[in-house]
């Protein structure tokens, strides 16, 4: 049973991503001609300010690496049926123990700290997206209701940490813990940008997910869980396992990237660790359908919208722009697959009628 | 243990609870939307978008017409607006609600601050016309209650109302009847010749609406007309809470919110013993183990109403 998607369904969804962008600069010109500025020379700033140092092309990339580990954790999840919002709350609590970790090892050697840093923010990561993935695999609570109020709880947790227990002791910084040892920071790739070498373990990471879900039995099985549980139920998949162990992985994902933020850009946490980034990649994976590849490109293109946006500034143009072009890109995009669906079904209808109506045909004669 | 007493002594003030009601009004009153689209089965993330709209658009008013309540009606238009552009896509399109409510918070958080910097030049305006305080006379003079409910805002006073009139609407009137129909058995809906869809339309426009009267009330009776960029702050989430934990109950609805605003109130009064950001965690906590005990409960339910009659197997939820 080999899966062929339709060329013609993929160059159909390029049209319409095309089509979704195109409009959303569109509107974006309005609002900005409406405001009194001039959309061409906006534009301009907007791509200016991505690429015209390399210092801002780095950042874009540490954006993109972040949009795109999220998104992943977020694909892995939905591709077995559950949907992970809990992102946010898990990549905090990783940020914030993986940089404990850091400082309550300070003085040992890096090649010792930041595996178990990472490994501890991974384990963190999981066992937060755990509640909501038992809860939902064995008593089927709406793990999306679950995950946001966890969100809340994470974002008040380590807020209480970085405020209490593990504050620095730097006065002027109210909610931030101390600064981890400069020892244990990522080299930077581009000197001054935000990009490190954390962006090579994220690379492994995408390459993987793209791996077993598009190139293992495991990722097939875990499709069929998702499309169909039933079936893959009794074809005897064990799919409580299965989406218990890919929420776990999703979780841990977003526990790494908290670390990544805390040991490649803030080098201590503090709440700017993560600023509803998850909730960025969310609208990522879901533009990109899902597609592992799709969520790579997608981040890197939002990335260069949101960096861009600040070259913007420059000309007194207010960055916030960008949200509105994203979203608008968003509301295309999730109407598309509205309206995509409903022809599809309508199609189906049709050939369905048909069929039958030969059937009937050949029945008589 | 003195010392205990004694902050026993300010959590149970007329303070305290004055101020639970405060802070509780502007996400009961969004919450009471949200449990319109609740019945109506659309999970509504995008509540927070819809405040953040109506706080805006509420100062944008007032600043254009020099008057609170001009503020207050531009705020409610926003609100019908944006109902209808959510229900157009969830409803209309069939998009995901959880995606367009998601990207709806982005966008109102996105046009807002953007609109407020391009018109007030900041990304924060202050000092328009605010909506009036209420002082109840002889009602604010009983001991303990009076400072409770006195001095408020107009809207705390209306979101009582509000709470009245919704749970009639719901649970007495054919509309209201017709409207949890298309949320729970749309079927059965389609079958009597009515539309699910056109309940969800209604419900949605509803629910911007209030949304956008709890964000005028944040920005032009709370803050006496203040916007701040973000200033919503999350309240749609909490309102989102709210609805859950009140199981989208008009009146349980609005206890919630007032449980969530308690414990936002004392958090100031502990200060000193426990941090407010522990405190904070309660509410949500008992809203999880809420979820999980209901779903627990209904399917308990459902297996005893199989055991006695297999045929009406998910009949009894």
């Amino acid at each position: 049973m080999k899966e062929k998607t339709p060329v013609l369904v993929r160059y159909r969804y390029l049209f319409s991503l095309l089509v979704s962008v195109l409009l959303a600069f569109g509107i974006g010109a309005i609002i900005l001609a409406a405001s009194g500025f001039a959309p061409l020379q906006a534009y301009g700033a907007m791509l200016r300010g991505a690429f015209d140092s390399a210092r801002h092309v780095g950042d874009l990339l540490e954006y993109a690496m972040v949009l795109c580990i999220c998104g992943l954790a977020c694909v892995l999840g939905a591709r077995v049926g559950i949907f992970n919002v809990g992102g946010e709350g898990q990549l905090l609590l990783g940020a914030i123990f993986a940089c404990q970790i850091g400082i309550w090892l300070d003085g040992m050697s890096p090649w010792l700290v930041i595996p178990l840093a990472a490994l501890g923010a991974m384990a963190v990561g999981a066992a937060y997206a755990f509640i909501p993935g038992v809860l939902k695999v064995k008593v089927k609570v709406n793990e999306v209701i679950t995950t946001i109020m966890l969100n809340t709880i994470a974002a008040f947790l380590c807020q209480y940490l970085a405020k209490g227990p593990w504050k620095n002791a730097n006065k002027n910084l109210v909610a931030a813990t101390s600064q981890l040892n400069a020892d244990y920071w990522f080299g930077k790739l581009i000197p001054r940008s935000n990009l490190t070498t954390a962006v090579f373990a994220a690379a492994v990471i995408a390459f993987l997910v793209w791996y077993v879900m598009q190139k293992t039995s495991k990722g097939f099985e875990m499709k069929i869980v998702g499309q169909n549980p039933r079936f893959a139920f009794f074809s005897g998949i064990k799919t409580d396992r299965l989406v218990l162990i890919c929420m776990l992985i999703s979780g841990a994902m977003c526990g790494l990237v908290g670390m990544f933020r805390v040991y490649g850009v803030e080098h201590l946490y503090k709440s700017s660790v993560s600023n509803d980034y998850y909730f960025e990649a969310i609208m990522v994976a879901m533009i990109a359908s899902y597609q592992p590849v799709a969520v790579i490109l997608l981040s890197l293109f939002f990335a260069i919208l949101k960096i861009g946006a600040q070259g913007m500034e420059l000309i007194g143009i207010p960055s916030q722009i960008y949200l509105i072009l994203q979203t608008v890109i968003i509301f295309f995009m999730a109407a598309e697959s509205g309206i995509m669906a409903s022809i599809d079904a309508a199609a189906q209808r049709r050939r369905a009628k048909a069929a039958a109506q030969q059937r009937q045909k050949e029945a008589q004669a | 243990m003195n010392e205990f007493s004694e902050l026993l002594k300010s959590i149970l003030s007329p303070g305290t609870f004055n101020e639970m009601l405060r802070r509780a009004t502007p996400v009961a009153i969004a919450a009471l939307g949200g449990a319109l689209t609740e019945h109506a089965g659309i999970m509504n993330i995008g509540m927070d978008g819809m405040i953040l709209m109506g706080a805006f658009f509420g100062v944008l008013g007032s600043f254009l017409f020099s008057s609170a309540w001009a503020g207050l009606a531009f705020a409610i238009l926003i609100g019908v607006l944006v109902g209808l552009f959510y229900a157009l896509f969830v409803i209309k399109f069939r998009s995901d609600e959880f995606i367009i409510g998601c990207a709806l918070n982005t966008f109102a958080l996105g046009l807002t601050s953007y609109m407020s910097r391009a018109i007030f030049g900041t990304s924060g305006a202050k000092g328009y016309p605010s909506l009036p305080d209420l002082h109840l006379g002889v009602i604010g003079k009983i001991p303990f209650f009076g400072g409770v409910i006195d001095g408020h805002s107009l809207f705390v006073y209306v979101a009582v109302l509000l709470v009245v009139i919704l749970w009639v609407f719901v649970y007495k009137t054919p509309a209201g009847f017709h409207l949890r129909a298309a949320g729970e058995k749309p079927e059965t809906l389609r079958t009597a010749g009515l539309s699910p869809d056109r309940m969800k339309w209604i419900a949605s426009v509803l629910c911007g609406v209030l949304c956008s009267i709890a964000g005028a009330h944040l920005s032009l009776g709370y803050l006496n007309g203040t916007f701040a960029e973000n200033m919503s702050n999350s309240r749609g989430f909490v309102a989102f809470a709210c609805v859950i934990f009140g199981g989208a109950n008009p009146i349980k609805t609005y206890l919630a919110s007032l449980m969530f605003g308690f414990f936002d109130a004392i958090g100031l009064r502990l200060q000193g013993t426990i941090s407010s950001d522990l405190t904070g965690i309660i509410p949500y906590a008992i809203t999880v183990i809420m979820m999980v005990y209901v779903v627990i409960r209904s399917n308990r339910r459902k297996k005893h109403a199989q055991k006695r009659d297999p045929k009406a197997a998910g009949g009894a939820a």
